[in-house]
């Protein structure tokens, strides 16, 4: 008997594999596209290890405040007295990533900065995702000049350098998070719209819309409960990658020095305090573009896994 | 072909004034007076001021130059939307306007800072080419073999990190590091460029700031051409060159690659275009004084003429590289029409 869904064919638990895959068999009709997708996640080895990165990551920054201070140190206060012998330490059991200029632990500091990251890459996405969603309906649903004016201004905000728009635009409206979260968040817009458009024109047309329009559906309803289900899986997988860019560019915004103010802690003015130190104290550059580099890895690798799932086909990226 | 040329290039228009306008909606609302920046934390002498406003325009003046004032004896400043129609007018001919800061015309700024944007782009190409298709086709003929596995690795990191942080690492790696594992007699020069200081050869100074630049890029493309490779790879008519008993070797190199590689030189392409515009955190940790870095220091100094003029530069000139990449298309791939069949 061959079952082609078994991929472990010469490992010694294959027999038992594909008593389990006749078992599984049983139960396969009554699953839903996202019952599928979640099983088929679950085969999934690397999403599944994004998956639990991604809840330690959140667990550890969600109950920072509980722990954070009493077993590390305060991220961002630091005591004068103490200041000069704690500057710089090298990593060590009390502080495992060592300590800044200012004497304070450095593993704070990058559990704080995962907070400030994780809410500018959520809080950006669901900005951009709203937007774009919206402009996008509004492109494919009214068509014709409204079609033309959204698109032309889409193809506007995409022949912009991005990281130049970016920083122009925090020049604008100053640093600090919320204006990070709202550059970030407008300028992300047109790449979602794009893919909502297109998803509502691939099935405006269909028998089952105009089904809806005669039964009295709204357009808001028809575009609410009909077409966008049609489209959530591919939304949901780009509004997932794109969280770990709109990290990425918080990063090199804070990175300028214009993010996050100071003393708050973000993995990108981290990076920029350690630059200092290279020579000397290389880990204090190192270790938070770790922090980066795993985290964005996590949203990826669960991008790509929710694509393979979820089966959407993704026309560049 | 022509009539899809002239299109596209009154396509730009919109987009091009799009640009501008917003960018110009935005130095207007940004807060801090420019001109008050230039003396910094002195104070101006009033009449200077008023004449450095009058010369960049900021304030009205009658046609033989001098200020015009209102009843009350003040100066009247410039409404936004002459200004702007005045910047258009200016760029016709060719003028870019005048630094606040630095009191230099844009053009010759640009003129000279470009270069360097330019240089760097070059390398970056080349290395991501030889590089990236070079990891793709090994990564595609021997899937799931170790090298598969570490190409896929690789790629999916430098893709996750900050560029700027992967220079400071190339930094740390090839000008501390292995400066001190040596004694000092190997090293790569971490930032600036080829100068006075003779310790280091010219081309050197290329090697960090360049493979920052290319990494992200060198991914994707090492990612596009294995799975293009692999698509291609299962097409009949590679089956056919199979049965004719054509070797791996002649398959891959004779029939694969040039189908596969289409969707590569694309990228390339538009990629190069988007290196013209300069890579502000890469020339920023290099010091590299190339246009990326100069708009940048111009936006924190509220330099906006600098600004202006380097970003209508550069979204002309990646406009121009998409408009080569889309042409260039057609004639890789001549199953591709662009336009209506009539126009052929």
């Amino acid at each position: 008997m061959q079952y082609p869904m078994s991929n472990m064919g010469d490992q010694p638990g294959a027999v038992a594999a594909e008593h389990h895959a006749v078992a599984d068999k049983s139960d396969k009709p009554t699953r839903t596209l996202w019952g599928d997708a979640f099983k088929r996640l679950r085969k999934n080895k690397l999403a599944m290890f994004a998956v639990v990165w991604l809840l330690v990551t959140i667990l550890v920054a969600v109950t920072a405040d509980l722990w954070v201070p009493q077993v590390l140190g305060d991220p961002t206060a630091s005591d004068t007295a103490t200041m000069a012998a704690n500057s710089r330490l090298a990593p060590s059991l009390e502080h495992p990533f060592g300590t800044d200029t200012l004497g304070r632990d450095v593993l704070s500091r990058v559990i704080y900065g995962a907070r400030i990251s994780l809410t500018v890459g959520i809080v950006a996405t669901g900005i951009s995702t709203i937007i774009g969603l919206v402009m996008g309906a509004i492109a494919a649903y009214y068509g014709g000049i409204w079609d033309t004016i959204i698109m032309r201004l889409a193809d506007t905000f995409l022949a912009f350098p991005y990281t130049l728009f970016v920083i122009a635009m925090i020049a604008v409206i100053g640093n600090g998070i919320q204006n990070v979260f709202f550059a970030i968040g407008i300028l992300g817009w047109p790449q979602i719209a794009r893919v909502f458009r297109s998803a509502i024109l691939s099935v405006k047309e269909s028998d089952y819309i105009d089904a809806a329009r005669a039964m009295g559906a709204s357009d808001a309803r028809i575009i609410a409960r009909h077409i966008f289900p049609n489209s959530v899986a591919s939304i949901v997988v780009y509004a997932t990658m794109n969280i770990g860019g709109a990290i990425l560019t918080e990063s090199a915004l804070s990175f300028l020095g214009m993010g996050v103010i100071p003393p708050d802690p973000s993995w990108g003015t981290l990076i920029q305090e350690g630059q200092k130190f290279l020579q000397t104290e290389p880990w204090l550059m190192i270790l938070p573009g770790l922090a980066i580099l795993t985290t964005v890895l996590a949203f990826t690798l669960l991008g790509d896994g929710l694509r393979d799932a979820l089966d959407v086909k993704m026309k560049d990226a | 072909m022509l009539r899809y040329i002239l299109k596209r290039i009154l396509q730009f228009i919109p987009v091009f004034l799009g640009v501008t306008l917003i960018l110009f909606i935005m130095q207007n609302v940004v807060p801090g007076d420019p001109i008050k920046l230039i003396a910094g934390e002195k104070k101006m002498d009033p009449q200077t001021e008023m004449n450095i406003r009058a010369a960049h325009g900021l304030i009205v003046t009658d046609e033989n130059g001098n200020i015009v004032f209102d009843e009350d004896g003040n100066t009247i400043a410039t409404p936004m939307v002459d200004r702007y129609f005045n910047y258009l007018g200016n760029l016709l001919q060719g003028d870019l306007g005048t630094s606040y800061q630095k009191g230099r015309a844009v053009r010759d700024m640009i003129f000279e800072a470009y270069p360097h944007t330019v240089q760097i782009a070059l390398v970056a190409i080349v290395i991501e080419t030889f590089v990236g298709v070079g990891a793709g086709i090994i990564s595609a003929i021997k899937r799931y073999s170790f090298w598969d596995i570490l190409v896929t690795l690789t790629t999916s990191m430098l893709v996750a990190m900050p560029a700027f942080w992967l220079g400071l690492l190339l930094q740390l790696i090839f000008g501390i590091w292995l400066k001190d594992a040596t004694g000092g007699a190997v090293a790569l020069p971490v930032s600036g460029v080829p100068g006075p200081f003779p310790q280091f050869p010219a081309w050197s100074y290329y090697i960090l700031p360049a493979v920052t630049l290319a990494a992200v890029s060198t991914a994707y493309t090492a990612r596009i051409m294995r799975s293009q490779l692999v698509e291609v790879m299962n097409q009949d008519y590679i089956r056919t060159a199979k049965a004719k008993g054509l070797s791996k070797r002649s398959i891959i190199f004779h029939h694969a690659l040039k189908n596969a590689l289409i969707p590569v030189v694309t990228y390339i392409g538009m990629d190069f275009g988007g290196m013209l515009a300069g890579a502000i955190l890469t020339e920023t940790v290099f010091n590299w004084p190339g246009i990326g870095q100069m708009t940048y220091v111009a936006i924190t100094q509220r330099d906006w003429p600098i600004v202006m003029g380097s970003v209508t530069v550069i979204v002309f000139v990646v406009m121009i590289i998409n408009l080569i990449v889309d042409v260039s298309y057609a004639f890789l791939d001549p199953r591709i029409r662009l336009g209506n069949k009539s126009e052929k």
